[in-house]
């Protein structure tokens, strides 16, 4: 591995021929030269008007969705766990809200914790490409935030939306630095690596700071980022998402205060690791300056997966492969889906053990398991919140089919959330053989979730926690929030 | 996923080791360590990057409070407590360092210190030495699971790594957590660890080992209250061995087995006798040394008639800095550092202040010294040496060569020296009872009962040295 890392750092050197000299131990780079220092620039400089209607649209859809996700996530046991711990170890600082918490207020960082935590806590949050999860390291700091800005100076909802983009585009800056970023992640668990950063960027774009010290916001988040991936499929996982939300805020409230950290902690520097301590492969790119002809935002580019039950992406593929198998069975034998029709089940599928687990042990390993959700879906014709109770986990149907399944890993099948596909294959019992197979599952970027679908599943996580008018008016005050001169409508719908 | 049993060993470790296990080398070794860590950071509570800490958390309240260390009026959550201290520890580069290569002491003492103000049992001292000794244990395992911790780093900076699984370690110890529970406080740790190399020498050093301190404190809380992680978050490569290029894990032995050994008791710590980078410490005793040589064969001193200095150094780029800007870059800085002891004859905490640092003198001198990086000089504290070559406009040159600096593991600190150092440090901010009442505490800390004289001391400041405290920070920030 120390190889491997040594070439592309070499190859990423000589690639960046024009900087080379420029980041020379001895000779110091001038501000205006770095990567680093055109991030900072590009998150103080950024303005509401470059703001796209497809990136509003988009984004829009992602606060509503994210928000949805975290009032849901609010009834999960983890978040029960941390909400105690904060508020065991900090008395209430009234000023900033929790999710499903009516009237409860945390200290903002504490806050942004708790409910980043809720919004990953049943892998129920959007999800990109490259690979990470990003609106759920960005939106609890940036609500907590805005709840901590006094009322005379709140942001707009313009404002909010714009540092809440912000926040999105640099994670996907970012992750275009690496060829390892890609693809499903072995090594840091990509919300903790990713998210930390923007949700600095976000926050320090929220504040108003200058491009320095929004680049030392960046810095500092650095030495608070990385988490590895063994802690997926546990029950702190969702900590990566509230920490790195969290840390974010902390990194740019701790930058308004004057800290100072790296400036070239985005520059590949031979022997002295930045953000790259992070990848294998490293090569980093400069961000233009916003100019007056606009910023192409990412997600102009590239839009967010949302997903239709909680449980990893990977799932989604598997699922609707199996839900196909599921209608013929149901149609050939009408009614339920027994296993002893079943002989054998042949899941091909991409090659990635913290996903391949044949007999899942607790809800959390269970939206980990290719196994799990594929005969969750050939039993029941799809997988639901419900999916994953200890009840319906332990279904003695579910464990006998569990035990007939075997997975392949074909070498067309990359471990790439862009590339991949799912194939299910199941041999009945008289021997004839039923396949299913999905290239795009509903609500992928490439089929995305229609409004109306987002708004059903909005209505059925936040309906787990709000009456109905709220839930409605939650509706309303997201589709219009660049309209409204004052994020209070937002923020007082969540209180 | 083959389960090799190595983080349930840690967890049983953490757990069952008991007091009657540690021996007389151990306590002497790590009282020493405690003593030297509270020194420095009463010194550390006077800087910019402290202060700035300071007014952060306290943005922050809660019901329970914990002691800052030099201030007799302010307290903060636990938390927030053990990343500002935690911070004053490194805050200039001052603290204990280890082979292999971390701080150990920062990432504990803080947090062991902040918990047990809260907790409603007291701890004893004894209790603290013990929690003291696990954290330092658990760090000192856990390097040994990589050739790479060995050397000096390049990609993360070691206490960001080790230090929280060390404080979560201690704090799980004195909480007396199962070992059940210890597992998970390392797992839950593991994913708080991790800071990039290149914050070191900026002024966000010191908060690696002030995060390292309260986010490991952090965990062991969040475990105790049930939070589970990998249960076997260090047997895998992708879980703790994420830091580590190669990474290969080993059991600890049964804490009650004959076969446990505390790994303080085989390798001490250095103390460091100047507030910079340990690597400064070698290039200051030989470029003293070969000033003295030149000085014996031409009678005097005279910097102006040095037309080169050339330092044989191990590779390291971080603390490669022939002109810095900052009194961090200036303790990162082989350079510099040569060129302060040639200049001063002596290298102290004051000669990192702004006004020193740019000094025209200095900077001249600068201008001459040259870095060289010999093949047999291996970028590992336990392997380095120094060697300074001065040459002359009239053509004399004097070498010297310095292969282990006295406060070295090697060449420990004598216990009147190190006790030296921690008057010097803990008088600029505490009154002389305050100072003398520490250095008692300490130095029996496993006799001692009640802790809180401990904390009291801590806040015992002399009556204007608060006031200049603020004014010190504020002129340098």
């Amino acid at each position: 591995m120390l190889s491997t890392l040594q070439k592309s750092l070499k190859a990423g050197q000589a690639v960046r021929g024009l900087h080379k000299s420029a980041v020379g131990v001895l000779k110091r780079p001038t501000p205006e030269d770095t990567v680093t220092s055109s991030f900072g620039k590009f998150i103080s400089e950024i303005k509401p008007q470059h703001l796209s209607p497809v990136v509003l649209h988009r984004s829009k859809r992602m606060v509503l969705d994210s928000i949805g996700v975290g009032l849901i996530g609010s009834t999960t046991e983890v978040f029960q766990l941390v909400l105690q711990h904060c508020q065991h170890m900090y008395a209430p600082d009234n000023i900033s809200f929790v999710y499903g918490r009516r009237g409860t207020k945390l200290s903002p960082t504490l806050a942004s914790f708790v409910n980043g935590v809720a919004t990953h806590s049943m892998d129920f949050d959007d999800t990109w490409h490259p690979a990470t999860h990003p609106s759920g390291a960005v939106l609890p700091a940036v609500l907590a935030l805005s709840d901590m800005i006094p009322a005379h100076s709140k942001p707009s909802g313009l404002d909010f939306l714009l540092a809440f983009n912000v926040g999105v585009e640099i994670q996907g800056r970012l992750m275009r630095f690496s060829n390892e970023a890609h693809n499903i992640p072995k090594r840091f668990h990509p919300p903790s690596v990713v998210g930390t950063m923007g949700s600095a960027a976000a926050c320090a774009r929220l504040l108003s700071l200058d491009p320095s010290q929004c680049s030392h916001a960046l810095s500092i988040a650095a030495s608070l980022a990385g988490a590895p991936m063994a802690n997926a499929a546990t029950q702190s996982k969702p900590l990566h998402i509230g920490n790195a939300s969290r840390l974010g805020l902390e990194a740019a409230l701790l930058a308004s205060r004057g800290l100072e950290a790296s400036p070239l902690v985005l520059d590949s520097v031979e022997g002295v690791a930045g953000f790259s301590a992070f990848y294998e492969d490293y090569v980093p790119q400069p961000l233009e300056s916003p100019s007056d002809n606009g910023h192409v935002f990412l997600l102009e580019e590239q839009d967010m997966g949302f997903k239709r039950f909680p449980a990893h992406l990977g799932m989604h593929w598997v699922v609707d492969a199996a839900a196909s198998v599921h209608e013929v069975l149901v149609g050939v034998d009408a009614g339920k889906v027994s296993p002893s029709q079943v002989q054998d089940i042949l899941l091909r599928v991409p090659k990635s053990k913290y996903i391949n687990r044949p007999f899942p042990e607790s809800e959390h390993e269970a939206r980990h398991s290719f196994q799990f959700n594929a005969c969750s879906a050939l039993l029941d014709g799809e997988v639901t919140v419900q999916s994953f109770s200890e009840a319906a986990m332990n279904r003695p149907e579910l464990l006998a089919l569990l035990s007939r399944v075997r997975l392949e890993h074909p070498h067309d099948n990359p471990a790439n959330f862009n590339l991949m596909y799912g194939e299910v294959q199941v041999t009945l019992a008289g021997g004839d053989i039923l396949k299913g197979r999905c290239d795009t599952f509903y609500g992928h970027w490439r089929n995305p979730l229609t409004n109306e679908s987002l708004r059903k599943k909005f209505r059925y996580n936040a309906g787990a926690v709000l009456p109905s008018e709220r839930v409605e008016q939650l509706i309303e005050v997201v589709e219009d929030l660049d309209r409204h001169e004052n994020c209070r409508v937002l923020l007082s719908q969540l209180q | 996923m083959l389960r090799k049993g190595i983080t349930e060993s840690f967890g049983a470790a953490i757990h069952a080791l008991g007091s009657s296990q540690l021996t007389d080398g151990v306590i002497n070794r790590s009282k020493r360590m405690m003593l030297d860590t509270l020194g420095v950071g009463l010194l550390g509570t006077r800087t910019a990057v402290f202060n700035k800490a300071l007014k952060y958390s306290q943005s922050f309240s809660a019901d329970q409070r914990s002691s800052v260390w030099g201030r007799s009026n302010v307290t903060l959550p636990p938390h927030f407590a053990a990343f500002v201290n935690g911070i004053a520890v490194h805050s200039m580069d001052f603290d204990d360092t280890w082979h292999p290569a971390t701080h150990p002491s920062g990432a504990v003492l803080p947090a062991l210190l902040a918990l047990a103000e809260t907790m409603p049992s007291r701890p004893t001292g004894l209790d603290l030495l013990l929690a003291f000794n696990v954290g330092i244990e658990v760090q000192g395992r856990l390097m040994r699971f990589s050739r790479e911790a060995y050397n000096i780093p390049e990609r993360f900076h070691p206490p960001s790594v080790v230090g929280v699984m060390g404080s979560a370690a201690a704090s799980a110890k004195l909480l007396g957590l199962s070992p059940a529970q210890c597992r998970h406080a390392l797992a839950i740790a593991a994913s708080s660890a991790g800071a990039p190399l290149a914050n070191a020498a900026t002024q966000t050093k010191p908060l690696h080992i002030g995060n390292a301190a309260r986010r490991g404190l952090e965990a062991a809380q969040l475990a105790q209250i049930g939070l589970e992680g990998n249960q076997a978050v260090l047997d895998m490569c992708s879980g703790f061995g994420v830091y580590y290029k190669d990474y290969s894990p080993s059991a600890m032995a049964h804490s009650s087995s004959s076969a446990f050994k505390w790994i303080l008791e085989e390798q001490d710590v250095a103390f460091k006798r100047i507030p910079a980078h340990l690597a400064m410490h070698w290039v200051v005793d030989a470029s003293l040394a070969a000033r003295r040589k030149l000085q014996s064969k031409e009678g005097s001193f005279d910097v102006s008639r040095i037309s080169r200095v050339t330092l044989h150094v191990p590779p390291s780029k971080y603390i490669n800095c022939p002109f810095p800007a900052s009194e961090h870059q200036a303790r990162h800085s082989f350079q510099f550092n040569a060129g302060s002891a040639l200049l001063d004859d002596k290298v102290t905490v004051a000669s990192y202040h702004p006004a020193q640092i740019n000094r025209s003198a200095l900077k001249e001198l600068l201008s001459k010294v040259e870095v060289r990086t010999p093949e047999d000089n291996r970028p590992n504290f336990d392997h380095m040496y120094c060697e300074v070559e001065i040459e002359t406009a009239q053509g004399l040159s004097c070498t010297a060569r310095c292969n282990t600096f006295y406060g070295h593991w090697r060449k420990p600190l004598s216990q009147e020296d190190l006790l030296d150092k921690f008057q010097m440090n803990a008088s600029s901010v505490l009154c002389t009872e305050g100072v003398e009442g520490l250095m008692h505490v300490v130095g029996n800390i496993e006799k001692i009962t009640d802790c809180s004289a401990l904390y009291s001391f801590l806040r015992h400041t002399s009556s204007c040295s608060e006031e200049e405290l603020c004014d010190y920070a504020i002129r340098t920030s």
